[in-house]
């Protein structure tokens, strides 16, 4: 499922964030790959750390008021389906 | 053609020393031509201007990368850079000690090629003993964390054995297998008799691939570069010439593709003499196949022009003899005959049995002295 409900998202070890100042786009790096972020996207990555979703999701608001919730979750979803986050619960 | 994109990543050649001589090795047939190694600085030079060019990964290959002893400090200073920094390795020196000194200098990947899920099979086409290492070396790598890519290039040799391959990936629990189907530039070129497969070896590789993929999704990556010279259109080599990616040598020599340098009549610039960032940019080795106006016919009024870009230029001039013609792989090429004809030759030792077929004999092995 793409909205499967993940604990504690944390990016994987092999995947970084990374900001690219050149190309103005911020980036989740990993082997032979790069998955371009939104604005959006990228706050929320920066956020995966290992606390949980919804202290995230809290502190997102914080900076973007209007965010839903079943996006963030969707979103999240989908980096865990593409094998770049894992649940700092079970690492 | 003038652009404006920047590469994305930077195959680093480290050195053409190799332990291995594998018989498909995509170094350059001359290849006590190119000795002169460039030294760390200026290394990290080009790493830095990589970086500012907007390289976001950098793959440190060869060669084997790991004769290299200043690889950790260059491992160290990609990180520095915020560059993502990949291994490629045969393996024979991937010790415990080495590895775990990568990992720690921020080497973020690791590739291990092999050559055949067989021992035999691989220290065979390695030509030499090498089977146990790459083992080693994968276990070393998974203690270490490192996402691993296992690399095998496909031909008559090890098709066969794809079930097996594919089973050793899993029990070895590498994150990614990459199967990539010989390319015949370079020493492949050469030994193109002896390593062409079979239309049904290619067939049902490809079948056990997508059987392969449906079984063991979530598990393994499984990464299959099809074999051009079975396929009705040219691969879309490189994303275009001078568009995403870029090599240096092991002298320096900035080169759009690793292959590049045995094509005739292309003069390379050196980092030595130029920065990274106008070898790019201006030089006219660069813009020489950029964009779709030094097509010739028929892919200049081809609606695939912008998809494979007119396929390999190594492969065109290896083949024709001509750097700017259609990659002869592609069907609609006026030259197809050429790839036709080794198909042929192939099924024509195919037919004469087992026991007159010598091609697994005859590989011209990588060496410094051809």
């Amino acid at each position: 499922m793409s909205d499967c409900k993940i604990r504690r998202p944390q990016l994987v070890r092999h995947a970084r964030y990374r900001c690219d100042e050149m190309r103005r786009q911020h980036q989740i790096v990993f082997p032979e790959s790069l998955l371009e972020l939104n604005e959006t996207g990228a706050a929320i990555v920066q956020r995966c750390d290992g606390r949980k979703t919804e202290e995230l999701i809290a502190d997102l608001r914080r900076q973007f008021p209007d965010q839903e919730t079943d996006d963030v979750h969707e979103f999240l979803g989908r980096l865990l389906q593409r094998g770049l986050l894992c649940d700092a619960d079970e690492s | 053609m003038p652009t404006k994109a920047r590469p994305l990543a930077l195959l680093a050649e480290l050195t053409y020393r190799c332990p291995l001589k594998c018989p498909y090795c995509s170094n350059p047939l001359q290849l006590a031509r190119y000795n002169r190694e460039l030294d760390t600085d200026t290394w990290k030079r080009v790493l830095a201007e990589a970086a500012l060019l907007g390289v976001v990964h950098v793959h440190f290959s060869g060669g084997e990368p790991l004769v290299r002893h200043d690889l950790a400090e260059l491992v160290r200073e990609a990180r520095q850079l915020d560059l993502y920094s990949n291994l490629s390795t045969g393996a024979m020196l991937a010790d415990v000690a080495t590895l775990t000194q990568l990992r720690e200098s921020g080497l973020d990947a690791l590739q291990v090629s092999l050559l055949d899920a067989r021992a035999s099979g691989n220290d065979h086409l390695a030509g030499m003993a090498s089977f146990e290492k790459k083992r080693q070396a994968v276990e070393i790598g998974r203690q270490l964390e490192f996402p691993i890519t296992l690399n095998v290039v496909l031909h008559r040799h090890n098709l066969d054995h794809l079930e097996e391959i594919i089973r050793l990936a899993c029990e070895w629990r590498v994150h990614k297998l990459e199967l990539a189907h010989t390319q015949y530039v370079g020493w492949a070129f050469r030994n193109r008799h002896s390593l062409l497969p079979s239309r049904e070896q290619v067939q049902r590789a490809a079948e056990i691939v997508t059987g392969a993929r449906r079984r063991l999704e979530g598990q393994l990556e499984i990464l299959h570069v099809m074999p051009d010279y079975f396929q009705e259109f040219p691969k879309a080599c490189l994303h275009g010439w001078g568009n995403a990616y870029l090599t240096v040598a092991p002298d320096g020599a900035v080169l759009p593709c690793q292959a590049a340098r045995e094509i005739p009549g292309l003069e390379f610039k050196n980092v030595q003499e130029d920065s990274l960032e106008s070898i790019w940019f201006d030089s006219p080795v660069f813009n020489r196949f950029r964009g779709t106006q030094w097509m010739p016919e028929p892919c200049r009024s081809c609606d695939r022009k912008e998809i494979d870009f007119g396929g390999c230029r190594c492969q065109a001039y290896l083949l024709t003899g001509d750097v700017a013609a259609t990659d002869p792989v592609c069907h609609l090429s006026p030259q197809h005959d050429l790839v036709t004809a080794a198909r042929i030759e192939e099924k024509g030792l195919e037919a004469k049995g087992p026991e007159a077929d010598r091609r697994d004999e005859q590989f011209a092995y990588r060496t410094f002295s051809s």
